[in-house]
């Protein structure tokens, strides 16, 4: 251990492990500096670096941190991959995610195997014979259970909310299908079929589609949809290139606090030069005084 | 009025935030005590935006006439 500097101030960054907290630091931003005891710096980086990635994350609705899902073997490690890997945990936990995307039992379902209750947010749309009347924005909730008869395959339900912000209850029956489960994004998309009232033209026929809320342990830094992707691209356009550039500057400046957990600061505590100068000052040398020719008595 | 209001209308007052970030991050790294940390953060922001805003009057100045 390197003794404490001559002004008396420990250098918390040689009293710990610095492998560890260098770990500690690119895992979670500000975790290195906690452990050797810099609460302030830690605070500093932990707010910062944090806010910066999921800030981005925000701006681009959870859809910026992913592997190519398009590419195979090495190529899914793209620039913008390994400079969001400077944050450490959140971003490893991409690779975790694409593994579990990639399952086979990850796919679009086409008939429900236990029932759903989820807010949706969508719009009715028709076609045929009455379909302006008959379409507009739905907000509410879907209640959706698979059938039990054998002779068909469908799942049925009900969605209460509003039309157009009047109250509505729809009959929900065939035409189901719903996104598959991991994916990124908070939103999975949901589709069905409505069943006809007596009121509406025979020749009229109305469909549900909007999505419901997907998990965050299924959404988080899950790879997208290539059509997701475009839809947002061309939705966002600028917004999404700024929240890619917030989540890649968050990576490249946690690599600065994993070099000053490590090593210490770049240019050491910051009053050095007044220090200096004090000791200049103090170590001018006073001028010798002439000597004393002693006089003859 | 909020930034977040300041940028739907454009998307570049987000760069304030991150100015802020950067400037506050690297001079974390550069510094070790709180108040060196705090001043040169703000001398370094104080840099970052006047050259943009430097820089956005040069090209506005250069559009005048497009």
């Amino acid at each position: 251990m390197t003794a404490p500097a001559a002004s008396g101030r420990p250098r918390l960054w040689e009293q710990k492990n610095p492998f560890i907290a260098g770990i500690l630091a690119w895992l979670i931003p500000g975790a290195g500096h906690f452990y050797q005891g810099r609460t302030v710096k830690g605070v500093i980086y932990l707010v910062c670096i944090w806010g910066l990635y999921f800030g981005g994350m925000r701006l681009g609705e959870g859809q910026v941190i992913y592997q190519n899902p398009a590419a195979k073997g090495r190529n899914r490690l793209t620039l913008s991959l390994m400079a969001q890997l400077g944050v450490g945990f959140p971003t490893v936990l991409t690779f975790v995610q694409t593994a579990r995307a990639e399952a086979d039992n990850n796919r679009t379902q086409w008939r429900l195997e236990e029932p759903l209750v989820a807010p949706f947010e969508g719009t009715l749309i028709g076609t045929g014979p009455g379909q302006l009347e008959g379409s507009g924005h739905l907000s509410g909730t879907v209640e959706l259970q698979p059938t039990e008869d054998d002779l068909t395959n469908e799942t049925r339900g009900k969605f209460i909310g509003t039309l157009n912000n009047k109250p509505v209850e729809l009959e929900l029956n065939g035409g189901f299908e719903l996104e598959r489960p991991i994916a990124a994004g908070q939103k999975r998309r949901l589709q069905i079929s409505v069943v006809p009232t007596g009121n509406d033209h025979p020749q009229l026929t109305q469909l549900i589609r909007g999505t419901i809320p997907r998990s965050v342990v299924d959404g988080f830094v899950a790879p997208p949809d290539p059509d997701s992707l475009r839809e947002l691209n061309f939705r966002l356009a600028k917004t999404y290139d700024l929240a890619l550039v917030f989540t890649w500057i968050a990576g490249l400046l946690n690599v600065l606090a994993i070099w000053d957990c490590v090593q210490g600061p770049a240019y050491g505590f910051g009053d050095e030069e007044d220090e200096d100068a004090t000791d200049t000052d103090q170590k001018t040398p006073v001028p010798a005084s002439e000597p004393v020719t002693p006089v003859a008595t | 009025m909020p930034l977040w209001l300041l940028a739907h209308a454009n998307v570049t007052w987000y760069l304030i935030p991150l100015a802020m970030v950067i400037s506050l991050v690297y001079s974390a790294s550069r510094y070790e005590l709180s108040e060196q940390i705090l001043r040169r953060a703000i001398r370094l922001f104080m840099m970052i935006v006047g050259l943009m805003v430097g820089v956005l009057i040069i090209l506005w100045l250069l559009s005048l006439n497009l």
